[in-house]
Formats: C-alpha cells, sequence, structure tokens
C-alpha cells in the first residue's frame, strides 16, 4: 500500500511529523513525506527524502490556500493511507481532501496497523469513555494524536522543492488575530482550570493570584469559555486543547467527558468542587469538597505562610 | 441566502460517568437522546444567518426515528422544512455520511451555506463537515465562532491555533461551527415547540456503500484512585497546601 505523510511543519512543530514519519516507516511500503512550508527549512534536510511544497503565503495559511497547496503536493493519485498530524492544517483540509478523493477519514488515531488492503485504526469515542477500531477499506487519511508513536529519526536525505506557483486567496479582507491567553497550555507543568462551578467572570478572576503563586497557566472548562469568562484559547477538552501538565488543577469543574479527555494524559490530578458526586472526582487522585471561596483565603494564607 | 442545517441527535453527552456502557456495543441504558452540543451552535448560527439575509434554512438529519428530536427543535426555531435521511441507529461510515447528505442537499435544491456543527459527541469523527465539502468540491470553513452576512457574502470569524481569523468569504460555502458566546444555541418559545411537534419530517432514502466500519468498541480506562481531603475549610486548605508544596519541592511547577 502507498503510504503518504503530509504536515506543515510550522503548525505542529517537527516532533508530530517525525512521529506520523515513524508510523511510516514501520508500517512499511512505499512512502513519501509531504511537507508544506513558507521557505526553504533547513531542518528538512535532517528528515529523509521530503517533497517539500513552499510559499510565502503559507506562513500563515488561509484554509484555501492550504487546500490548493496541498493537492498540488498530491498530485492526482492519492496514496492508500495519508497520514497527518492531528492539528490545524488536518482540521482545515484533511477530511475535505479525503471527500475529494473519495476516502474515508478519521482523526485522534493512536494506534494503526495494515491487514491486507485493509487499514485498523484505533481512535477515542464518546468524549474519550470509550475507544474503538474501525477498518477502512478503499483509502483513509488519519490524523494522528500527538506523542502516540514514537518519532522516526530517518537517515538525512535530500528535500525536492515543489514551486506551487499561485495560490488562490480564499477569503477577502482577512485578518488573524493571535489571542495569547491559551498559548502555554501545550507545554505548561501546571494549569490551573476553572469552570461553572465558580459562577461568575469575577470568581473565574479569582484563580489568577492562585494560578501566579503556583506558577501556573490559566485553562478553562467549555462552560466557562461558553459563559464568556475565559477565552475559546483557554479551553481544556477533546474539543478545546489536549494538555498533559506534569499538575492539573481543576477548580469548579464538574468533569464532562469531553472536559476529562482534554486533560487524562496530567500526571497529577486535584479537583476541588462543592458536588461531592461530581465526575471530576473519578478522574482526579486528590479531590476536595468545597466551595472555592471558603477554601481560598485559607489556602491563600497556608501557601504564603 | 439559503441555508442547510445538519443535526445529530447523541447520548446526551453530559451522563455521568458508567451511564453508557461499551463492550462489543453501546449500551445506552437510561441516557436520552438530546441534539449534539456542536449542532446546537451550529442551529443558532443557521437561524441567525437566516435572519439577517431574509433567508429561510432546511434541517437535515441522518438516522432513524430517535433523530426526530433534533429536528423538531429546527422546527421550532424557524426551519422551513425537516428531512430526515432514513439510516439504522448506531455508527456510520463518515463518507458514506457525507455521500448521502450531498444526495438530501440536491434534493432540497442545494443551499449557499451548508452549516455543521464541529464535531458530534458520539462516536467523535469531526469530519463529515470537511468530507462533504471535499464531495461538493466547495471552499469549507472550519471552526466558525461568528457570521456576520455582508450582501451575499458572509464575513466569518474562524478559531485558529491561539487566536481567530476574519474574512470575508464568497458564497456558497461549507462551514463547521464551534462553541463560544456567539453560538449559544437560543430555547425556543414554548408555542413554537408545540407547532412544531404537528409539521411534518420529511423521510429520505438514500443510500450509500460503506468503506469504513468498527471492527471493536470497549470501556476506555480512565478511572483514578482519588484520594479525598476531609474536614472544615481551613483543614481542607493546609491538607491541599501540604500536597502543593510537595509537588513544587519535588521539582514540579513552569
Amino acid at each position: 500500500m502507498r503510504i503518504a505523510v503530509l504536515a506543515h511543519l510550522q503548525d505542529v512543530g517537527e516532533a508530530p511529523v517525525r512521529e506520523a514519519m515513524g508510523l511510516m516507516a514501520q508500517l512499511g511500503g512505499e512512502a513519501q513525506t509531504l511537507l508544506l512550508a513558507p521557505a526553504a527549512q533547513p531542518a528538512v534536510a535532517a528528515m529523509g527524502e521530503v517533497r517539500l511544497g513552499v510559499h510565502a503565503a503559507l506562513a500563515d495559511p488561509d484554509p484555501e490556500m492550504a487546500y490548493a497547496a496541498a493537492l498540488r503536493l498530491l498530485g492526482d493519485q492519492a496514496p492508500g493511507l495519508l497520514l497527518m498530524p492531528e492539528g490545524p492544517l488536518f482540521e482545515m483540509i484533511g477530511a475535505r481532501l479525503a471527500g475529494h478523493f473519495g476516502m474515508s477519514a478519521v482523526r485522534d488515531v493512536d494506534a494503526v496497523e495494515l491487514a491486507g488492503e485493509a487499514v485498523v485504526l484505533r481512535k477515542g469515542a464518546y468524549g474519550g469513555k470509550a475507544y474503538v477500531r474501525v477498518r477502512a477499506t478503499g483509502g483513509v487519511v488519519a490524523a494522528l494524536r500527538a506523542g502516540a508513536f514514537p518519532a522516526a529519526e530517518p537517515p538525512a536525505g535530500s528535500a525536492a522543492e515543489v514551486q506551487l506557483g499561485e495560490l488562490p486567496e480564499g477569503g477577502q479582507e482577512r485578518k488573524t488575530v493571535r489571542d495569547t491567553a491559551g498559548d502555554d497550555l501545550g507545554r505548561a507543568k501546571v494549569i490551573v482550570s476553572g469552570g461553572r462551578g465558580l459562577g461568575s467572570a469575577e470568581g473565574y478572576e479569582s484563580l489568577r493570584p492562585f494560578a501566579r503563586m503556583l506558577g501556573a497557566s490559566l485553562g478553562a472548562s467549555r462552560a466557562a469559555v461558553d459563559e464568556g469568562w475565559a477565552s475559546p484559547a483557554q479551553q481544556v477538552g477533546i474539543t478545546g486543547r489536549k494538555v498533559a501538565p506534569e499538575l492539573y488543577l481543576a477548580i469548579g469543574i464538574s468533569g464532562a467527558s469531553q472536559h476529562l479527555s482534554g486533560m487524562s494524559g496530567s500526571r497529577l490530578v486535584i479537583a476541588v468542587n462543592r458536588d461531592e458526586h461530581a465526575p471530576i472526582f473519578e478522574a482526579a487522585d486528590i479531590g476536595v469538597v468545597a466551595d472555592w471561596y471558603q477554601l481560598w483565603p485559607h489556602l491563600q494564607k497556608a501557601l504564603e505562610g | 441566502m439559503r441555508i442547510i442545517c445538519f443535526l445529530k441527535a447523541i447520548l446526551d453527552p453530559e451522563a455521568p460517568p458508567g451511564a453508557i456502557r461499551f463492550a462489543g456495543k453501546v449500551e445506552s441504558g437510561e441516557v436520552a437522546t438530546v441534539l449534539g452540543p456542536f449542532e446546537g451552535n451550529a442551529l443558532e448560527l443557521s437561524v441567525q444567518i437566516a435572519q439577517a439575509s431574509a433567508g429561510g434554512f432546511v434541517a437535515v438529519a441522518m438516522g432513524d426515528a430517535a433523530q426526530d428530536i433534533a429536528l423538531r427543535k429546527a422546527l421550532a426555531l424557524g426551519a422551513e422544512r425537516a428531512v430526515r435521511v432514513d439510516a439504522p441507529a448506531g455508527f456510520q461510515d463518515p463518507l458514506a455520511v457525507a455521500r448521502r447528505l450531498k444526495a438530501a442537499a440536491e434534493e432540497a435544491g442545494g443551499a449557499d451555506v451548508y452549516v455543521f456543527g464541529r464535531q458530534a459527541g458520539d462516536w467523535d469523527m469531526g469530519v463529515t463537515a470537511g468530507l462533504f465539502a471535499g464531495l461538493m468540491d466547495l471552499p469549507f470553513a472550519p471552526l466558525v465562532q461568528h457570521a456576520e452576512v455582508v450582501g451575499a457574502n458572509l464575513r466569518l470569524r474562524r478559531e485558529i491555533a491561539g487566536g481567530y481569523e476574519e474574512s470575508l468569504r464568497v458564497a456558497p460555502l461549507v462551514v463547521s461551527v464551534t462553541n463560544g458566546p456567539l453560538t449559544l444555541m437560543r430555547l425556543p418559545k414554548v408555542k413554537d415547540v408545540m407547532l412544531a411537534n404537528r409539521k411534518p419530517i420529511d423521510v429520505l432514502q438514500a443510500a450509500a456503500e460503506p468503506s469504513l466500519e468498527i471492527a471493536e468498541i470497549a470501556q476506555a480506562q480512565v478511572t483514578r484512585q482519588g484520594r479525598m481531603i476531609t474536614g472544615d475549610a481551613a483543614q481542607q486548605a493546609a491538607g491541599l497546601a501540604a500536597e502543593l508544596r510537595r509537588f513544587l519541592v519535588a521539582g514540579g511547577g513552569n
């Protein structure tokens, strides 16, 4: 089976690309690595044989640009298995490419095997409460969960640069605004997250001094984002950011399954919630059944003292 | 603008842990079927675009009669028509789903904007909108947080890594909608809910061969053995502070 990796170096970084390449090498067969980048990349030379599609606009691509660029790199013949790191590029174009080529698409994949002409992929379902193995026949685009596969150290090769030519503009009057609020969540070692139990925007804000004391980044549940207390960039969950800090503190978060699956990779989980039956306690190493507003003054004193 | 809004009713994702069991199949027990949360966001965006453009929307779902709960919600919020693509309950190959939804869209006369939720909270596939765009050969704008009607076009705000993108997009196009303060689903009036219950739901037959099937489904092991810190607030705070100190002294922290 022909297998290819397709990724945008900037949007996920080098590690997930190497993981996809590692999986491709392990599966065997005819392999090809296709990368998109805004300029020639010194890092790419150390990644083995790569076809590199270069266009300045790929520094911050519009979905239409990224789609056109990927189609030019892929050509007319789609591989039987297209591996993409889970991330912004897959979100924009992964499933659309699959539809274009008449392939199926599966995301959040953490295991892949070949079974003859079929591909068997494992993924989470029901907000992480279950996992399923799906068998794909007739081609599949798979988005790989970061960290699920060992990274490859391919022999040094050469990058063949592919000129992508003019790319469609897509949206007009386009502007992008970076919200730095959740930037550090992915690499934070300590995260303090707040949820609906905090009751108000002021309540959520009260987590700030606590987070500062711990050197923690501030996360939020979907409910806190929907209420407008926190920015969407801070949302932790299967639909927000997946985080894996050494310590995760969930304050006033009931623990909807979609939230739990976003933080299940945390090493130590501490939960504070008024409701002793809150599901968050089943996902926590240490639980405190308490009202945050009564606990916090004492905790502040105890931590300062 | 003409809008087609694709909906899905799923087992309540807020059901407590353990209420749904997974052992070779999904055992739903007493868990209710509800409109998927992101489909609620998609429905809200459809209502907003329809109202701002003096247009209308058709609601489409796929599955058995359990899907009618989603379609009735759309009818209560002003959908002109509700269509259910008939299919058995349970997992469906997203590519086959997209093919059948395409048939439904064509039967409904097409649209300027095709609106999906970002991801249905049962199988968490999150690919149907993109597959549909690929099959229709239409532009695709994922993770829309807000849409403003500008003449025959839409100014879309989309979530991107670490922020948002705004741009003017030309119809026809496919969008997927994410959650946020601007796409919180409004509640229908009681009178409209009553009226919606009497409106017809058109059932459409459309076939597509699946190329993806479930080989195994099993319970994920996520539960931790939690230890509770008890006592009054001062005692709990002291216990928690001790744990935090132990963590920080052990070299944890940023």
